[in-house]
């Protein structure tokens, strides 16, 4: 009898080893996960300068990205699918994001009243124009 | 009263005839050397296809209808024309660089595709500018077959 209690003792205590196992492994991937979607791919396999990719990460990419519900910014220029964009499409893009930041068109005035801290500075400003126009320029000119 | 109204009548008269003698300069320019379909060689069907859809609001010569005559429709459509050729100005295409030539390509792609292009309002007084899919097609077709050409080229 007492034999028994001993046994039944030691199966719960694997039984609750093995529960603590499944619960670690569900917390870690859990974790691995909310990592992921805190980060997502962003700008992803667009080769850029930190700089820049901060610029774009933080005020850009908001509506510009696949998941996003403004879709005419989507539309207009997709920072998630960008690279799957034809030679043609990248130069285009990359003009007009000089262009309508040249213009101050972007981000646009609307969208800044309600978040102005997603304005860009002068600086930011002009780092994206410098950067968008060479990229544009390499793509033209063949390197 | 009647008096009233019919000096109000006189005067809107008299504003309107008075109106004609204001008139836009005409976008009526010749071709230049410049021009889209000049300086690339553009097929027949696509070149007509431009002529007859896009021209009119996209070029420095408008085929004007009788009534683009009269005030204030004549500053109405001079305003549509200049806001047109600012967009795209296909008789001052050789003018335009590289990067340029492309995002217009592009655009005039996308926008035909969406319907953006012709504008409804121009299609309700010229129907046979209307595309059909056949057209959209064409055009984007023809203008990213273009546009590899020129990014080729400037390449080399």
């Amino acid at each position: 009898m007492l034999l028994r209690h001993d046994n039944i003792q030691k199966i719960m205590l694997m039984k609750r080893k093995n529960e603590f196992l499944v619960l670690l492994v569900g917390f870690l991937v859990l974790s691995i996960s909310a990592v992921a979607t805190d980060n997502p791919a962003k700008t992803k396999g667009l080769e850029m300068p930190e700089n820049i990719k901060a610029i774009i990460d933080n005020k850009c990419f908001g509506c510009h990205n696949t998941d996003s519900k403004n879709d005419k910014a989507k539309e207009d220029l997709n920072f998630s699918t960008f690279d799957e964009l034809s030679m043609m499409k990248k130069v285009s893009s990359y003009n007009k994001i000089a262009e309508e930041l040249e213009e101050r068109k972007m981000p646009p005035a609307k969208f800044l009243e309600h978040f102005p801290d997603k304005n860009v500075t002068d600086e930011e400003r002009t780092a994206l124009m410098e950067w968008a126009k060479k990229e544009a320029e390499a793509l033209v000119k063949g390197n | 009263m009647k008096k009233i109204i019919k000096v109000i009548l006189i005067v809107l008269v008299i504003g309107f005839v008075a109106l004609q003698f204001f008139q836009p300069k005409k976008n009526l320019g010749t071709t230049s050397t410049e021009d889209f379909l000049v300086a690339q060689q553009v097929p027949d069907d696509v070149s007509l296809i431009l002529k007859n859809s896009c021209y009119d609001c996209h070029s420095n010569h408008t085929r004007y209808l009788w009534y683009h005559n009269i005030s204030p429709v004549s500053w109405m459509i001079n305003d549509h024309i200049q806001d047109g050729k600012h967009e795209l100005n296909f008789s001052e295409w050789g003018k335009l660089d590289i990067y340029d030539q492309i995002t217009d390509l592009e655009k005039i792609s996308r926008e035909t595709k969406h319907k953006e292009m012709p504008l409804k309002s121009y299609l309700l007084m010229h129907p046979s500018a209307k595309l059909n899919q056949e057209q959209i097609d064409r055009i984007e077709a023809w203008t990213n077959n273009l546009g590899e050409q020129l990014l080729k080229k400037s390449a080399n």
